[in-house]
């Protein structure tokens, strides 16, 4: 069955409209991949001398046991942001003869392929074959090996259950992210809890006991439990959600919008399809988990809170919904963009409703960071310069390539199977936005002159702002040849 | 009202559509009938410039719909769920729709007041959204959304399809007088010839995508059409037993 599964899924890749984009996409990837495992296994192969470089008064298996467990809470998080959710659209096969529990494992195995879990193992396999063998046995190398592995399995399915669970309910995420935040300040912050003494005090003893390597993989399997009951539960979701949420659904009204005309109206709308879609909100919530990205750089020596890293803070936290809500436009309306083109709207209010919920929510996430003005003034201005920029350049590019995008989103489809876009693909699409102020910034920064790269960014963006209707026709030029497939893109179920 | 000149679309090397040439007057009322797959939606969708055609054009009033947006002043349609948005309750939907041709709220619940019977209780303020309707329901908005925007031109298809058949019986009646009353030139294609023939004065029949038949309603168009649809099966096979049995 996970063959036909495997070839189903290799079909629906091959002949989707977005074949051409998606295989560019997956190419840039691997080879970031490749660079990044390149980069672990060397640093995997010399970690004992990097051990003995950074924790010299130490022994190097004390320090070595001590950062695995630090290495696995962050591998954790990392996962958060960027491990992909294995998909199927299941709704064809559940009414044929085919085991749930067949469906429910190919998705809870597929995960398991993901270069997450390799990283670990190339990073400690080295230093464990090298020391841990020769100092000890094989068996504890051994032991050490299978608990990485169980402490591997273990991240992978709690990270996707996260996520999963996330997709419901995007407090989960911020919930959870907050918690493992919490957990690294207390150490390194606070000092209440030492995570190198917890890692040594388990690792430290699988040395004298190889058997206790079987602890991390009871709770591998545990997690991996957990996950399969809650796919399986999850698999009738469709029908209990619509019958469960009887919740009176009343209509609302912005009157401020419908000053803007029938361009206000499609920006009413389209905030209500943020609001009222599981998927779109979760992009919302998401925003707001990155306006604490301030907090984890600004201040800090070095480059981190330097100001040309302000500038890529500032551009998240001000536009990362114009990043994340506007890389699948128009795909949002897929499900009704026939009625969209047969309708009394004229295509440049439509853009004009765009630019107007870009700014809308633009304004209201640099108003959220205003607080970093404990930062010193400086930092609060690079934040408005950013917000130009957001408002002004990074909309039209975002229109300009929702223009080139015919991909599907099925919006009334529940959330808890539709997981495309949560990944680190995502944010390769989001490059050519995020290198663009550099390109401006960086040269004048090079040499000495940021004020004077900062006033150019501003002023880009204001003339940007200025000249929309100028960039509206030539989108809505640039639409009118491409209408048609994006159309059929739209009704390509 | 509506002029098509030598319109093609192909897909694959196949011609779905061909019509060289039609012309249909403000006033008339035509159906379409033909099976699964005899190009009825996809002229529906060139009409309404929705895909491109490979050849020839269509025209509104004289104006051609390609690249034109004139035509959306007048023209009604509603062809499937694609052209609602389902996360809207159907009353912002149709106050959406209002506005877009500079009618107020309250001007849209008056007219709405007036399909009371049509939407049967299971429309308005139930709260719900139009994706939690079912097909029929989403159907009598689409329809009413349709109503709402006092065409000159309506164009639906398959309307009967999802709805009951009280919605059925309403909704000729209300097909019906806007063409015989209102002079409102309406389009609509449907499976059920029974409905077809009572709505409609004119009927045109597509196979292939070619209109093969373009008749003007009487009395003995039922029993045509139904030849044409069914009966040759039914006589095709017994003539073939026949023969066999008298060779």
């Amino acid at each position: 069955m996970t063959s036909t599964f495997i070839r189903h899924e290799l079909k629906a890749f091959w002949r989707s409209k977005n074949t051409g984009k998606s295989i560019v996409i997956r190419v840039v990837m691997s080879l970031l991949i490749l660079y990044l495992l390149v980069n672990i296994f060397v640093l995997g192969f010399f970690l004992d001398v990097v051990l003995g470089k950074v924790f010299p008064k130490d022994d190097l298996v004390i320090s070595f046991c001590g950062i695995i467990l630090l290495y696995f809470l962050s591998d954790l998080f990392m996962r958060l942001q960027l491990q992909e959710l294995p998909t199927l659209r299941v709704q064809p096969y559940l009414q044929l003869p085919v085991k749930r529990n067949a469906l429910v494992r190919y998705l809870t195995f597929t995960s398991l392929f993901s270069v997450f879990n390799l990283w670990p193992f190339m990073l400690f396999v080295p230093f464990i074959l090298k020391i841990i063998s020769a100092d000890y046995s094989s068996i504890t190398a051994l032991a050490f090996i299978v608990s990485l592995l169980g402490f591997t399995v273990f991240n992978n399915y709690l990270a996707l259950y996260i996520k999963r669970k996330s997709n419901l309910n995007g407090w989960v995420f911020l919930i959870a992210a907050g918690v493992i935040i919490l957990i690294g300040l207390s150490d390194f912050y606070f000092h209440f809890i030492s995570i190198r003494k917890i890692s040594y005090s388990f690792f430290g003893h699988l040395t004298t006991q190889p058997a206790l390597a079987l602890l991390p993989v009871a709770f591998g399997g545990l997690m991996y439990y957990l996950n399969f009951l809650f796919l399986k539960s999850n698999l009738y979701l469709e029908e209990l959600g619509s019958r469960k949420d009887i919740k009176y659904k009343s209509s609302t009204e912005y009157p401020l919008l419908s000053r803007f005309g029938s361009a206000g109206d499609l920006a009413a709308n389209e905030i209500k399809l943020v609001l009222r879609n599981k998927r779109s909100k979760s992009a919302l919530i998401m925003g707001l988990f990155f306006l604490f990205y301030g907090l984890l750089f600004y201040g800090k020596p070095g480059p981190a809170g330097s100001d040309g890293f302000k500038v890529f803070i500032g551009m998240f936290m001000t536009g990362i919904f114009i990043i994340n809500y506007g890389q699948f436009m128009f795909s949002w309306q897929a499900s009704h963009f026939d009625g969209l083109l047969v309708s009394k709207i004229k295509f440049t209010d439509f853009l004009k409703g765009k630019y107007l919920l870009f700014t809308i929510i633009s304004t209201g996430f640099f108003v959220l960071t205003t607080p970093y003005i404990y930062f010193g003034w400086k930092t609060l201005l690079i934040h408005f310069v950013m917000y130009l920029w957001n408002i002004g350049v990074n909309t039209t590019m975002v229109l300009f390539f929702a223009n080139r995008n015919y991909k599907r989103i099925d919006l009334s489809k529940g959330a808890a199977f539709n997981w495309e876009g949560v990944s680190g693909n995502q944010w390769i699409l989001s490059l050519p936005l995020i290198i663009t102020p550099y390109v401006i910034y960086w040269p004048f920064a090079f040499f000495g002159h940021a004020d004077i790269g900062l006033t150019l960014l501003a002023i880009t963006g204001l003339i940007f702002i200025f000249t929309r209707s100028f960039w509206i026709k030539k989108l809505e030029a640039d639409f009118y040849t491409k209408r048609y497939t994006i159309a059929e893109g739209f009704r390509n179920k | 009202m509506i002029e098509i000149k030598d319109l093609k679309k192909i897909y694959n090397g196949v011609t779905v559509v061909n019509v060289p040439h039609l012309e249909i007057k403000k006033g008339e009322s035509i159906g379409l009938v033909g099976n699964n797959g005899a190009g009825k939606t996809t002229l529906f969708r060139m009409m309404l410039d929705l895909i491109r055609p490979e050849r020839g054009e269509v025209l509104i009033n004289g104006e051609l719909v390609a690249g034109h947006e004139n035509w959306k002043n007048f023209t009604a349609s509603y062809l499937d769920e694609g052209f609602l948005i389902d996360y809207l309750t159907p009353e912002e939907y149709f106050y959406f729709i209002g506005g877009l041709h500079q009618q107020s709220p309250a001007h849209v619940d008056d007219f709405l007041s007036g399909l009371t019977d049509f939407f049967n209780g299971e429309i308005l303020k139930r709260g719900k959204y139009i994706r939690d309707l079912s097909k029929g329901n989403q159907c009598k908005v689409g329809v009413a959304s349709c109503l709402l925007q006092n065409p000159q031109l309506l164009m639906l298809d398959e309307p009967f399809a999802n709805i009951d058949p009280s919605t059925q019986f309403r909704l000729k009646n209300i097909v019906k007088d806007l063409n015989k009353n209102k002079g409102v030139t309406t389009l609509i294609s449907s499976h059920d010839l029974n409905h077809i023939t009572d709505v409609c004065d004119r009927i045109l029949l597509m196979e292939k995508g070619v209109i093969i038949k373009d008749i003007a309603t009487s009395s003995s168009t039922l029993s045509e059409l139904e030849n044409y649809f069914g009966v040759e099966q039914a006589f095709a096979a017994p003539v073939k037993i026949d023969e066999e049995e008298n060779h």
